[in-house]
């Protein structure tokens, strides 16, 4: 199995909130994807790699400011219902993780949706970069 | 004052961490801001500017998305680097708002550090606090 396939199932593994997983290319192409049984799609495939291929453009953008905020390390877009995530691979590729963000039914103030452990997210995307395949 | 000037003092006044508030028309152009004066993290005001009307452009295609899938209400951007932290959240239909926030490792870290936590459930509801108040 490729690494990347890995470390999508261990995404899907790590956390039920993570709805769908992809890595896409240095353009932005997917190349790998894994979605949770039984989840239906929010939003449909099509649109879904057109956000992906923006997101990839964002991270190219932001590389020409690393000199003063240095390399990046993740994005988090928080909509409603969802969270989408975007992390910066090795040779231009990106990994795409959709988290489920829907209020916990017994919130007592306003919410603003759930918290995303990105530093085990990270970790585990180190784990499989430092893994021989 | 105007409510968005008095949410970049707020937020200032209730974290340390936040080096830098702006807020920004539809095109990018900022229209209010402060800056920490002591911070450690120095960003020269044109890549500011630069980094400014491109997030309000992001923001365009991100509320289109908002508006043509069932997302939900668009809430907030981070994008997390090495030194800072760049949060963008929607104001209203004509206003971006963008902070930096220092992202430096705590020098005591036990573990490799991602960088510091960012309370945007606090940041959050300052925003919807200060949009409550009238012009």
């Amino acid at each position: 199995m490729e690494k990347y396939e890995q470390l999508l199932n261990m995404l899907m593994d790590f956390n039920e909130s993570v709805r769908f997983a992809a890595v896409s290319d240095a353009g932005g192409q997917l190349l790998w994807n894994s979605q949770r049984n039984g989840v239906s799609n929010i939003v449909p495939m099509e649109k879904t790699k057109t956000t992906m291929s923006r997101s990839r453009s964002e991270w190219d953008d932001y590389a020409s400011s690393a000199e003063h905020i240095g390399n990046g390390m993740y994005s988090i877009t928080s909509y409603a219902k969802i969270k989408r995530i975007t992390i910066p691979l090795p040779d231009g590729k990106m990994l795409f993780i959709s988290v489920n963000n829907k209020p916990m039914k017994n919130a007592k103030n306003t919410s603003y949706g759930h918290l995303v452990q990105m530093g085990e997210i990270l970790s585990i995307v180190e784990f499989v970069e430092s893994q021989n395949f | 004052m105007s409510r968005y000037e008095k949410l970049l003092h707020m937020l200032m006044d209730y974290d340390a961490t936040i080096m830098f508030t702006a807020i920004g028309d539809t095109s990018g152009n900022i229209l209010w801001n402060t800056i920490r004066d002591d911070s450690k993290v120095q960003i020269p005001l044109p890549e500011i500017k630069k980094t400014l009307v491109r997030e309000s452009k992001d923001w365009i295609s991100r509320c289109k998305i908002e508006d043509s899938d069932d997302l939900g209400r668009a809430l907030y951007h981070i994008a997390s680097f090495e030194k800072i932290k760049q949060v963008t959240i929607p104001l209203d239909a004509f206003h971006l708002l963008m902070v930096y926030v220092d992202n430096t490792p705590l020098k005591k870290t036990k573990t490799k550090s991602y960088g510091r936590y960012v309370e945007m459930g606090k940041i959050m509801s300052i925003v919807d606090f200060v949009n409550t108040f009238e012009e």
